[in-house]
């Protein structure tokens, strides 16, 4: 019992707000109205547009919160996250699809809060306006008597009683029937216009998976190929000179033991080069010594071959899948060589830790700082690699030091 | 001189085997994982070994690790270990025993054949064959280090030093006279602030504390 009265006086305040917000709603279309007008006309709009989006996700916002709290579930909100200048973000608005359901249940709002907003409306003022008539009502002038519901005028106690109490037996139990009933209704329109449903949950996972994969691919796919090209133009390249050059040998053994010799030589140093070639590729593939070591091990390895005394804080990170160990090596080999060539720095400092399925990995050094992301150093390097990851980079490197470059990976295997 | 060899890749084993008998070396043993090093350590008790770094069963760095433990059992057994990529830690793991003995080259030496056997012949002897490229991890110091004082030359025979070679190889590498490598490493102790007179093994520990400890 108490619990529906809580929820009758829940819903009816529902519906009151709705009355309010639906007029609101008409506003605020007309702000928007103006706000792309206006981009159209002159620039205004570019200020006014983003304002504009802001205000009505917000709004938005308020109607997820009231239509779960009536609902007593929670309706999500789903907007793709904004990136890039104001250009770009106006386009990702646009092709928000969650943006045109919000202007759709504006306009439904307008509609369909007034009249649900009504329904509150009467439901909640009847009970009120009838007790205060049946008691009250000989402070009216007896020429203009107040009116029941129905049109019925009060002018006498009996009647007061009568008209009063069977408004009061009509309008409360119904009132109980009717209005949670209307402020579920509008809520279910709000869940179902600017609400999350299933579809769109899995659609959006797709979404986020298939631009994952294909900059995952992509990234393979360059990696390949710069491979490739590694092994054609250098090491295979070199293989085809040595057999050459031992065929060549062979021939001249017999009558010229000397140029023999010296093919034989030339090609012991193809050898040579091949190897170390294939070494480097080797390496930046992926490191042998993470294989051996794994990628605690890695960067003591990198700490003791560095130009600069290095502070390594590395926890047990666990299990983490090979890429992301890789991209994290080599962002601090990168960092490392860096601070050694260019920082001036007298001493650096590497940590990793692991929160969850990210792994953080920070190295600082007090060198003059400075290190310009535009001018093809190697952060542009571990920008390619991290991104390709899915993972993001900060760099602080402001002039005259200190540097601080900061990377976050999934490291989920 | 009697060598046990440990190496899993049958080419390379067959390689290794034909090229020592053909500088008048004995093959003793040919293991193929860090067990059948022990065995064959335990049953020949080889003049020098040479071990994979790479070894089954996971194939990650079971040869460091053995060559470890076999010093430990068998103290001051010559040790060159061959890999197929050079890190400077692992370096600093083998040389921390006690002992000289220890070797740690790029397999692609090989191909060098009379500098192979040499270095196998110093390690045999209790000497160090470092690889050149471990010596080169070593000395990327940076600007204002002490080693940033020594003269282009003095670097090459630090180096050499370092790799674990004798004043006389480092005149025949260099092609210069005998006192004037004497006179750069007077030169290089005096500027790195080491003290001289230390010959063979105790020279490259001291050369290679020194580049370790010393940023």
């Amino acid at each position: 019992m108490r619990r529906t009265l809580r929820g009758v006086v829940r819903d009816t305040a529902y519906l009151l707000c709705m009355l309010f917000t639906s007029l609101t709603s008409v506003l605020l279309l007309f702000l928007l109205a103006v706000a792309v007008g206006s981009t159209v006309v002159a620039g205004m709009g570019l200020v006014l547009a983003p304002l504009a989006v802001q205000v009505v996700r917000r709004w938005t916002d308020v109607h997820r919160a009231l239509a779960g709290w009536v609902l007593g579930e929670q309706v999500p909100r789903r907007y793709r996250p904004l990136r890039g200048g104001i250009g770009s973000w106006m386009r990702q608005v646009v092709a928000d699809r969650m943006t045109w359901r919000d202007l759709g249940w504006l306009a439904a709002n307008a509609v369909v809060g007034l009249v649900a907003g009504a329904i509150g409306l009467f439901f909640a003022g009847t009970p009120p306006v009838t007790l205060f008539t049946m008691f009250f009502w000989w402070l009216a002038p007896v020429d203009d008597p107040l009116h029941m519901l129905m049109g019925t005028p009060v002018t006498s106690w009996s009647a007061a009683l009568a008209t009063g109490l069977g408004t009061l037996a009509v309008s409360v139990p119904s009132g109980v029937l009717v209005v949670p009933r209307a402020a579920r209704l509008h809520a279910a329109m709000t869940r179902a216009l600017i609400g999350r449903s299933t579809a769109d949950e899995l659609e959006r996972r797709v979404e986020a998976l298939t631009e994952a994969r294909t900059g995952v691919i992509d990234a393979h796919g360059a990696e390949l190929r710069r491979i490739e090209r590694d092994l054609h133009d250098g090491t295979q390249a070199r293989l085809v000179s040595i057999a050459m050059r031992l065929g060549m040998a062979k021939q001249a053994l017999g009558d010229d033991p000397e140029v023999a010799a010296r093919l034989i030589d030339d090609a012991r140093i193809g050898a040579e080069s091949a190897m170390g070639e294939l070494r480097s590729i080797l390496r930046t593939m992926y490191p042998p010594v993470l294989t051996d070591r794994g990628l605690g091990g890695a960067i003591h390895a990198l700490a003791a071959q560095s130009g600069v005394p290095v502070q390594v804080d590395v926890e047990d990170l666990g299990l983490v899948s090979a890429p992301a160990e890789a991209a994290t090596y080599f962002t601090i080999a990168e960092a490392l060589t860096n601070a050694a060539k260019h920082s001036g720095a007298s001493v650096a400092r590497v940590t990793v830790h692991r929160t969850g399925d990210w792994l953080s990995t920070t190295v600082e050094d007090d060198g003059c700082g400075g290190v310009d992301e535009t001018r093809g150093s190697g952060v542009v390097g571990i920008r390619r690699r991290i991104e390709a990851l899915e993972g993001a980079v900060h760099i602080d490197s402001p002039h005259g030091g200190p540097t601080t470059i900061k990377v976050e990976l999934p490291c989920g295997s | 001189m009697r060598v046990v060899i440990v190496e899993d890749n049958v080419l390379l084993a067959e390689g290794l085997a034909l090229m020592l008998e053909r500088a008048q070396l004995e093959v003793a043993a040919v293991a193929a994982d860090a067990e059948g090093f022990h065995a064959a350590v335990a049953e020949h008790r080889p003049d020098v070994t040479i071990v994979d770094v790479r070894l089954p069963p996971s194939y990650r760095d079971e040869g460091i690790r053995a060559a470890i433990a076999a010093r430990g059992a068998y103290p001051g057994l010559p040790v060159l270990v061959l890999s197929q990529y050079v890190e400077l830690v692992y370096a600093v793991e083998l040389l921390s025993g006690e002992g000289g003995g220890i070797g740690y080259l790029l397999k692609d030496r090989v191909s060098r054949v009379e500098e192979f056997i040499e270095a196998l012949r110093r390690v045999a002897a209790g000497g160090t064959a470092l690889d050149a490229e471990v010596v080169a991890q070593l000395l990327t110091r940076r600007r204002g280090h002490p080693l940033a004082a020594l003269s282009p030359r003095e670097r090459d025979v630090l180096a050499l030093m370092a790799e674990g070679h004798d004043n006389s190889t480092i005149c025949e590498k260099l092609h210069i006279v005998h006192s004037s490598v004497h006179k750069h490493i007077g030169n290089i102790f005096a500027k790195l602030g080491l003290a001289p007179g230390d010959t063979g093994h105790r020279r490259v520990q001291a050369v290679l504390a020194y580049l370790q400890t010393r940023h």
